[in-house]
């Protein structure tokens, strides 16, 4: 292929610094995991991610992520729906607060969330005394964290793809003589199911790897509430760079899966709108 | 004296071949139209002629100068952009400035040159506007000042009536015409509007699927398409198999099938025609359009269904009815090559006569 | 207007559940911050606020962010205007790797910047004598903030860009504008709002990054100690009053960026308009 002249000037400069950028802070970085990664050995790692200890973290930070952010989807939906579809006082206030744990610092609301839901905490209180949970210091109290963390994934997810629908498919729908709930489940679901898919995978991989909000909440028990990437963290401060990057070399694959599988869906689920299947 | 020429000219997209041994040239002053359907490569050549692409292979000779390592602001061209690309953030005044301001012409000059060309566009008192706030016919004038500041050579334009409401786009492609006459600077424009590009261009380059079919005047392409392409492209032309079927045509003439046109068309309600009473064949009106200026008529003949045009002022012709049909002219495809023929009737008419 | 009777319960019930949510989840931990705060009256507020280690820990945040909104606007501009202004081989991959940051968590960006930089690193002996430290001191904490934010001002320019086109660009370039001059004239103007908006979603995850940081950190007090070290520091220690005390300022600096960020959305939208 002969040297490409390109119309619009700045394309050496701008590779340039983007390179240099990109290499400094994450390329070489990242090419040092790899690099120290290759040096493990292979028995070590396997007996250092199989450890019980490890094998419950992982099942601690999956299942509550799963289930915080399956809640998410749901609570995301109705903020998303709410927000699109509904005019009321205080419209504009929820739009702006949804945005607060991407604005919030997550320590400060870990602290914060902790200190509502502990046995004597504002909330924590009533859920003892009435029913007897106890919520901080449990996994409990890990999935409320990554609840506040994850809402605002779904609900920008979700919210643009709610405006975009075309307010005529649910009226030709309603002429054709479909209630409501069959316009919703037939005409808008399919329509927003790759954000919503989208919206749960980008809270799901982000809750993983929560630290800040959960490490107070969490208590962190060995075997009860001990989170993953808490384990990576108490590996490197008794200076175990070995078991710390297996611990999160199993994590990365973790996270590798769940966007592929979030490409594949949308892969699935956008073939069958454009009808290719 | 040719211009601007192009020399075996060949782009790909990736895989995908834009432009295959482009070859021609456009003389000085000419206005030249790229007519091809969409896809078919034409303003892909535009941008290479304006430097906004590189051909991969090939050519690009400006005024005998070859230009393909030379920039596009140096080439001495004016572009104007499908959807006029007016600097969204700019005063009219501004974006008619612009070029000349890169070029640190002195702004007493700028000041003078575009009053001028406000003047010129019929937009004086609008300089203040920001693009969003014009018309889009008054966009389209502003591109074209704007293209036509620095006083280039030649002007490129891509689709330049696209975007405009179809009544306003017939007063524009007068307008045009006339500016670009009485600047008499070099234009190649692109569009895939045949009415447009017959209406308004000197010359007519057909392109498709990234070749040049042909290349020659609105009359030219007209009377004697080159290839087949053209024949079927240019003109509401129906494609017929069996135009031996027909008669007064030479059966020797050997070939896939025929074009035939509206305008090489006559239908009669029986009786009405004596000159052609004895030539003409029978068919059954299936549709009848109302075009507005005249009536479309179209007739079942032989097993196809082809057009005619008549005026609004014949007599009326109603749907089933039987009535006289007189192919004038036929183009026959044989093998990459359009062959003439004319009813043989009217020849041995002639001579009679 | 829609011809159908909006089922009105529904919209309630909807609306009710959103405020409750939204009021436990996001209100309550913001106002509890607050009356924590000043549960001891106001002059331990100002005495928690103002001790000398708080004062540190917020100036040392303060660089951090600086440093890495400033790196990451020039790195966000040009490799936004890369992504969208040329086509290149390889645009796809650049395109991953800008973003993987994002996905990465904070525990896990801090421990490569350990292994890269850290004593058993190849990099550490040539660092070390030139004595430069990285990790457990502050370039290790400027380092994970960019991190942690890297790709946050180019992907709000990217959209905006991209729906842009380039035909703008290719108009100034064909009349010989040069690089600076169409970036100041033509396309700045275009994306000084989503510019704006990147800015202040980095400053604001900048100050607030605790993961990342807490790894590279060394803890101490005064040195390498962010704000947001400094609160859990407090916390560990039950100095509850001043551990929300000096949340309470990153509180309002957040509710801050939540109306910075309605308005820019605003003004964003009007300039829209104007371009419509």
């Amino acid at each position: 292929m002969n040297k490409k002249k390109r119309i619009i000037p700045g394309f050496g400069i701008s590779m340039g610094i983007t390179i240099s950028i990109l290499s400094i802070v994450v390329l070489i970085p990242l090419s040092s995991l790899v690099i120290f990664s290759a040096k493990l050995s292979f028995s070590e790692f396997i007996y250092t991610v199989t450890r019980p200890r490890v094998l419950s973290g992982y099942f601690v930070s999956i299942s509550t992520s799963f289930i915080a952010s399956l809640i998410n989807v749901f609570m995301g939906l109705a903020l998303a729906w709410v927000l699109v579809r509904y005019d009321f006082k205080g419209k504009r206030f929820i739009d702006g607060i949804i945005e607060l744990p991407f604005a919030l610092p997550t320590a400060v609301a870990g602290i914060s969330l902790t200190h509502l839901t502990t046995t004597n905490g504002w909330v924590g209180q009533i859920f003892y005394k009435l029913f007897g949970i106890k919520i901080a210091y449990t996994r409990i109290g890990i999935t409320i964290a990554l609840i506040f963390i994850g809402i605002p994934f779904v609900v920008r997810s979700v919210q643009p793809v709610l405006e975009k629908i075309d307010i005529k498919y649910e009226e030709a729908a309603f002429i054709l003589g479909a209630d409501s709930k069959t316009t919703f489940l037939k005409v808008i679901f399919p329509e927003i199911l790759p954000a919503i898919i989208s919206g749960f995978t980008l809270a799901f991989a982000r809750s993983i790897g929560e630290y800040g909000s959960v490490v107070f909440i969490a208590g962190n028990t060995p075997y009860e509430t001990e989170i993953a990437p808490l384990l990576i963290m108490s590996e490197l401060q008794e200076f175990d760079y070995s078991a710390a990057t297996s611990i999160a070399l199993v994590m990365l694959a973790i996270s590798v899966v769940i966007l592929s599988v979030n490409a594949l869906a949308q892969g699935i689920v956008s073939k069958r709108v454009n009808g290719k299947i | 004296m040719a211009y601007v020429e192009l020399h075996d000219i060949n782009k790909h997209f990736k895989k995908f071949h834009a432009s295959k041994n482009i070859n021609f040239s456009i003389e000085k002053g000419k206005l030249v139209a790229l007519l091809g359907p969409s896809g078919s490569g034409k303003t892909t050549i535009l941008r290479m002629i304006a430097g906004l692409e590189n051909p991969d292979s090939g050519e690009v000779i400006i005024d005998g100068k070859v230009v393909n390592n030379i920039p596009g602001s140096e080439r001495g061209i004016g572009f104007v952009f499908q959807n006029y690309a007016l600097f969204r953030y700019m005063t009219v005044f501004d974006n008619i400035a612009f070029g000349l301001r890169v070029k640190k012409t002195p702004e007493s000059k700028v000041k003078e040159r575009v009053n001028e060309l406000l003047e010129l566009i019929n937009c004086q008192g609008l300089e203040k506007r920001y693009p969003s706030q014009l018309s889009g016919g008054q966009q389209q004038r502003v591109a074209f000042a704007r293209a036509l500041a620095h006083n280039p050579q030649i002007l490129l334009l891509d689709e330049p009536f696209a975007a405009i409401d179809a009544k306003v786009r017939l007063e524009l492609r007068t307008w045009l015409r006339q500016m670009i006459t009485r600047l008499n600077i070099t234009s190649i424009f692109v569009t895939h509007d045949q009415d447009e590009a017959i209406e308004v261009a000197d010359e007519i380059v057909v392109t498709n699927k990234g070749r040049v079919e042909q290349v020659g005047s609105p009359q030219e392409l007209y009377k004697n398409p080159a290839t087949p392409f053209v024949a079927e492209f240019i003109g509401n032309s129906v494609a017929v198999e069996n135009y031996q079927d027909f008669r007064y045509f030479d059966r020797k003439q050997e070939g896939e099938k025929a074009y035939i046109r509206p305008e090489f068309v006559s239908v009669f309600k029986k009786g009405e025609s004596i000159q052609y009473a004895n030539s003409a064949e029978e068919g059954t009106v299936c549709d009848k359009i109302f075009r507005g200026s005249s009536i479309e008529i179209k007739v079942k003949i032989h097993g196809n269904i082809i057009s005619a045009i008549r005026s609004i002022n014949d007599a009326e012709i109603n749907l089933g009815e039987k009535v006289d049909v007189f192919i004038h002219r036929l183009y026959i495809v044989k093998d990459n090559e359009v062959i003439l023929a004319n009813n043989s009737s009217l020849v041995e008419e002639e001579m009679v006569i | 207007m829609n011809l159908r009777k909006e089922n009105k319960a529904l919209k309630y019930f909807l609306i009710i559940i959103s405020f409750i949510f939204l009021g436990v989840f996001l209100i309550l931990p913001l106002i509890y911050i607050i009356i924590t705060a000043l549960k001891n009256g106001v002059a331990a507020y100002v005495n928690a606020i103002s001790d000398e280690y708080a004062i540190k820990a917020a100036l040392l945040t303060l660089e951090a962010t600086l440093i890495a909104v400033v790196v990451n606007t020039i790195f966000g501009v040009f490799a936004a205007w890369l992504i969208t202004k040329y086509t290149f081989r390889g645009k796809k991959i650049l395109s991953t790797f800008i973003d993987l940051p994002v996905t990465v968590s904070p525990i896990i960006a801090g421990l490569i910047y350990v292994l890269t930089f850290g004593r058993q690193s190849s990099l550490f002996p040539i660092l070390d004598s030139y004595g430069i430290q990285i990790i457990f001191a502050v370039p290790g904490i400027v380092l994970a903030t960019i991190f942690v934010t890297f790709p946050f001002i180019s992907r709000e320019l990217i959209p905006v860009l991209t729906s842009q086109g380039t035909d703008e660009e290719e108009a100034a370039a064909l009349m010989g504008a040069g690089l600076f001059k169409i970036f100041k004239k033509v396309t700045f103007p275009n994306v000084k709002w989503a510019l704006l908006y990147g800015i202040v979603l980095c400053t604001a995850r900048s100050i607030g990054e605790f993961g990342a940081v807490s790894v590279l950190s060394g803890h101490l007090r005064g040195k390498t100690n962010t704000l947001p070290l400094y609160i859990e520091l407090l916390y560990q220690g039950y100095d509850f009053t001043g551990a929300f005390a000096a949340s309470s300022i990153l509180v309002i600096f957040a509710v801050v960026v939540l109306v910075l960020r309605l308005v820019i959305e605003k003004r964003g939208e009007k300039n829209l308009d104007i371009k419509k």
